[in-house]
């Protein structure tokens, strides 16, 4: 477990709504338990990362919150995505497939020499 | 735009703080138990499911502070509460923060009235279309750069000039009196100026009005883009020689005299008896280029008609007519129309030339109301420098005071830094404390500043006879003299609170917390500064105090003084006109004055009216040379002018009688004597000593002037006599100053029948405020046209040079010295209560070895004694010897009065120890147990 990273705040906004798209409508616990699984455990979230980082993408506009009841019964916040915040993700997943591929050419062993 | 919408929410997230922490604190606690729960469903205990979930999600506190960060603006709200901490600690010390305010608010108060009237009075730009192409054009010669030109030369340089679209003139003005508006009431006197004991003469109910009547140019209005209030104004076929005379109101008099009536437009007022159509009607407070609103604008040349020269000497070149405004087209540079008018002046040099010999012409910008040339600089800079210097006064002092009180919080401070709170944080604390006392204090010293020049203004306004014209400064504080508080206010702030929040941040945590302020036997940290400060201000105020003390005191007996002649039963009236103006011939002047004379002697209550060339105390003095004539006749012509001069005025026989001044030797003239101006000379007593001392001056002669005497205006009669009979002595008077009885008067016979004099005496036997009005209708009963000015004699105390000094320097220097007083007693306190915080742990030692209370006391006070007392000695070595120059402004009162001297000085000392012993009294309550317990 040790070798579990902190998500780090720019990504952890893109997690947000990339999870919020698929599952749709999810709470708090759910979020950071998607991003866990989804990342093999090899991400940590806990309160300190995920209520500033949701608060903040509500503030944006992003995500709306909404008090509800959970599978178990349990009164809890379900956060939703918005028509603002469906087109930030496009934006955001495009810009870091980007980034990425341009990092992975940068990284790639041999092609430099080509 | 997302930034905006989530500022908005931040600023919203401000507010609601409580519902907002409950629901994070709701849906982190949903979050925990739904960890729980996925817990104990993979297998885990209880226990163990609750440890783990608690583990991993991390700091509930931590996350709920970062939630909280996010949720508002950290910054503004450490800054909120950094004010309402702020406001608490003012709040909890109310005396200190009222008194550190007050302090303030009068430095700023200070400060922006002396900026707004420098700003009305040099700073605010002429009330013209384009104020920034307005300039003035001087005729230069040798020795004046100020010049006007004469009427056909402005002619000439306005029709040829190509630099400036127009050029227009002032003709300066005058009075002209009126028939066809009598005073209706009486003018409204200024309430502070009469409590203080001025009483200027007023124009008399009944009487003509007397109005101040400006000449300007046809073009003038039109330069200027003034636009009429009803009517038209000036057009340039208005002033023509031989154009029919039209006339303009100023709104200012339209309105308190025609109550703003249009239908005056087209009516016709007589001016110095010369019908004028009014045409029209310039705008309320209309200044044009001028700094008081007038009365009546005429064109120049109308100037004739009222009898302000004559026909030919406004086409004389020799005569100057009035200064020069210009209109610089549009591109066209000061000096290039410097030297274009140059080259006109040049043509004007050649075709002139014993006219114009060495001419040249100056063109400046009249954009704003003031010249600020190096002779105002200096003293512009004075003032401002010392309105400054009071304010820096007043926030050292303030700023000392919170010293006193920073070291009372050091504690406070200390277990803040302790708990972790950061310097810069307190810094910040510390700055806004006293940059919210500053902004009161701006709150404050605003409308002080407003209602201080309001109060000077109207009063200065209501002061002023009418006929003088009406001031139009614009006092009210606009934007930018807010703005200007506003600076003075946050600098202040941040200057007094800098020193004393910097201090209190060296603070050593540990020796705060053990509160060893001072070690016992340590020498104090004494500030010599400080010590410095209060010397200067006691000093300071002790010699304001003091001399205005000596001033008022002085003035007043100014008022008890006994002049020699009875004051109290005496009016003075004055016809003020400039008679060759009226177009009467000199018999019928005379013929008007002897009907007025006998119809005031039918007045109720009168007793004797008289006629004198001058009136006691009442400015105007004359002197002429004399000579006993059985003295040494002067060796040479250098000699001639050597000769002693006296006081001189032409009266009535019964002028004596009138004024109560006794004939202690001799007699008056005689009705005839006076009508011939036969050669006989009454003398004062003064005046006998001094030429014929241990004799018997009756029969003696006296050469009075000389024959080649100038008058000191033209038509005035001066006397000459190569041998007059001195025929009585009568009573020494204080007639040319009320400080001093006069050296030498003498008296010369006035003849009714050669010599107009537009001063009568009158005596009754009632009330004298009461006969004013009678006197206004008798003035009219015999001609309208003349405007009457009376007061009662002892009025003309008013008129004194030295009691108007005195008695204005005198409460200018009281108020200042009181301010000062004020300041210095804050600076005391401020330091007694330093000191005592520094020595609470000296204190107690001594008390627990058994000091008494009283000696505690005397050990606070004594420190802050020592500066005051030598500021003290300062003050009263500097006062007496500026007593001494000031002994002629006492009315006899003893320079080194004791009452000024050492009452000022012991009421200055007992308010200093007053406010010294207000902190000091903490010092005897200190508990000798709780004082060592730190130790």
């Amino acid at each position: 477990m040790g070798e579990r990273a902190d998500v780090w705040q720019g990504t952890l906004a893109l997690m947000v709504l990339k999870t919020l798209q698929a599952l749709g409508p999810l709470h708090g616990y759910g979020i950071a338990r998607r991003i866990e699984q989804t990342s093999g455990d090899l991400l940590a979230v806990n309160y300190g990362t995920l209520y500033p980082g949701l608060l903040k993408l509500e503030q944006e506009g992003y995500i709306s919150s909404e008090w509800g009841t959970s599978d178990n019964n349990r009164k809890a916040k379900y956060y939703k995505l918005t028509r603002a915040g469906r087109k930030q993700l496009e934006k955001e997943a495009r810009e870091w497939e980007q980034t990425t591929e341009i990092l992975a050419r940068f990284l790639a062993p041999g092609k430099e020499s080509a | 735009m997302r930034q905006l919408r989530s500022l908005v929410l931040r600023l919203a997230g401000l507010f609601r703080k409580d519902r907002h922490d409950r629901e994070l604190a709701a849906e982190m606690d949903s979050h925990l138990q739904m960890h729980i729960e996925d817990n104990l469903r993979s297998g885990m205990s209880a226990a163990q499911a609750r440890r783990d979930a608690l583990i991993k999600l991390g700091g509930v506190e931590q996350t709920k502070e970062l939630y909280r960060e996010r949720r508002g603006l950290p910054l503004l709200e450490t800054f909120l509460q950094d004010i309402r901490y702020g406001l608490r600690m003012l709040q909890k010390n109310l005396g200190f923060t009222a008194t550190a305010i007050l302090a303030l608010a009068v430095g700023i108060g200070v400060n922006t009235t002396v900026f707004t009237a420098f700003d009305a009075l040099a700073l605010r730009p002429r009330p013209v279309k384009t104020p920034e192409r307005l300039v003035g054009v001087y005729r230069t010669t040798a020795g004046e750069n100020h010049g006007g030109f004469s009427f056909p030369d402005y002619l000439y340089y306005r029709d040829h000039s190509k630099t400036l679209s127009d050029l227009a003139m002032f003709g300066g003005g005058m009075h002209v009196t009126t028939s066809d508006l009598s005073v209706a009431s009486p003018e409204d006197v200024a309430h502070v100026a009469g409590a203080i004991g001025f009483h200027l003469p007023q124009l008399l109910q009944g009487s003509a009005q007397r109005l101040s009547c400006l000449f300007v140019s046809g073009n003038y209005f039109r330069l200027l883009g003034a636009q009429p209030a009803a009517g038209r104004l000036f057009l340039p076929e208005d002033d023509q020689l031989g154009a029919a005379p039209v006339v303009v109101l100023s709104g200012n008099f339209w309105q308190s005299q025609f109550h703003s009536n249009p239908a005056v437009v087209g009516s016709t007022i007589h001016l110095n008896r010369v019908a004028f159509t009014i045409v029209g009607v310039t705008p309320v407070d209309y200044l044009g280029t001028l700094s008081t609103v007038p009365v009546l604008w005429a064109p120049v040349a109308a100037r004739p008609l009222v009898g302000d020269g004559t026909r030919e000497s406004l086409e004389n070149r020799k005569v100057a007519a009035g200064v020069v405004y210009g209109h610089l087209k549009a591109g066209v540079s000061l000096p290039d129309a410097e030297a274009e008018l140059n080259v006109l002046a040049g043509q004007l040099r050649v075709a002139y030339p014993e006219v114009e010999r060495n001419t040249g012409v100056r063109v400046v910008s009249e954009r704003a109301f003031g010249h600020l040339d190096s002779d105002t600089w200096p003293i512009v800079a004075a003032t401002m420098g010392a309105v400054a210097l009071l304010l820096l006064i007043a926030c050292a002092n303030v700023a000392s005071l919170l010293l006193a009180r920073a070291a009372t919080r050091r504690r406070e401070i200390g277990v803040r830094l302790s708990l972790g709170a950061g310097r810069r944080r307190l810094l910040q604390q510390l700055l806004i404390e006293s940059t919210l006392i500053a902004l009161f204090a701006g709150a404050v010293g605003l409308p002080l500043a407003s209602w201080t020049l309001h109060l000077v203004i109207v009063e200065i306004a209501s002061a002023l006879p009418s006929y003088w014209g009406s001031i139009a400064l614009q006092v009210t504080p606009d934007i930018r003299i807010f703005g200007y508080t506003l600076l003075i206010s946050l600098l202040t702030g941040v200057t007094f609170g800098l020193t004393p929040a910097l201090q209190a941040l060296r603070t050593d945590v540990n020796a705060a917390l053990k509160d060893n302020g001072s070690m016992f036997g340590q020498r104090l940290s004494k500030s010599r500064l400080r010590d410095l400060l209060i010397v200067a201000q006691v000093a300071a105020c002790l010699v304001l105090l003091i001399n205005s003390t000596l001033l008022l005191r002085g003035s007043q007996r100014a008022l008890r003084v006994d002049p020699g002649f009875d004051s109290k039963h005496v009016v003075h009236l004055s016809l003020e006109m400039y008679e060759p103006a009226m177009g009467y011939s000199q018999a019928r002047l005379l013929g008007l004055n002897r009907q007025l004379m006998e119809e005031i002697a039918s007045l109720p209550g009168v007793t004797s009216v008289t006629q004198a060339s001058r009136a006691p105390i009442s400015g105007g003095n004359r002197f002429v040379a004399v000579l006993a004539a059985d003295a040494e006749p002067p060796a040479n012509r250098e000699g001639e002018n050597r000769r002693p001069t006296t006081g001189y005025s032409y009266v009535l026989p019964n002028y004596f009688e009138t004024l109560g001044i006794p004939i202690v030797n001799g007699r008056s003239f005689t009705v005839q004597e006076a009508d011939t101006q036969a050669p006989v000379v009454v003398i004062s007593e003064a005046t006998a000593r001094r030429f014929w001392p241990g004799q018997d001056p009756i029969g003696k002669r006296l050469v009075i002037g000389s024959v080649d005497a100038r008058p000191p205006f033209a038509g005035e009669q001066v006397p000459f006599s190569p041998g007059s009979e001195v025929i009585g002595v009568a009573g020494d008077v204080r007639s040319l100053f009320l400080s001093k009885v006069d050296d030498s008067y003498i008296y010369v016979p006035l003849s009714q029948s050669r010599q107009w004099t537009s001063t009568l005496l009158v005596r009754t036997s009632g009330n004298t405020s009461a006969l004013l009005p009678l006197l206004g209708r008798a003035v009219r009963r015999i001609d309208a046209n003349f405007p009457a000015v009376a007061a009662p004699l002892d009025w003309m105390v008013s008129f004194d040079p030295y009691f108007v000094i005195s008695r204005i320097g005198g409460i200018l220097s009281s108020i200042v010295g009181t301010l000062g007083l004020f300041l210095a007693c804050l600076g005391v306190y401020g330091m007694v209560g330093y000191s005592v915080v520094e020595r609470t742990h000296e204190i107690g030692v001594r008390m627990a070895l058994g000091a008494q209370q009283e000696q505690v006391l005397g050990l606070v006070l004594g420190e802050s004694a020592r500066p005051m007392l030598f500021g003290t000695v300062i003050g009263i070595v500097v006062s007496a010897v500026i007593s001494r120059l000031l002994s002629a402004m006492l009315f006899g009162l003893n320079p080194m009065d004791a009452i000024s001297f050492a009452g000022v000085s012991l009421l200055l000392i007992a308010v200093a120890l007053f406010a010294g012993w207000l902190p000091a009294r903490r010092a005897m309550r200190v508990d000798p147990m709780v004082a060592l317990r730190y130790e």
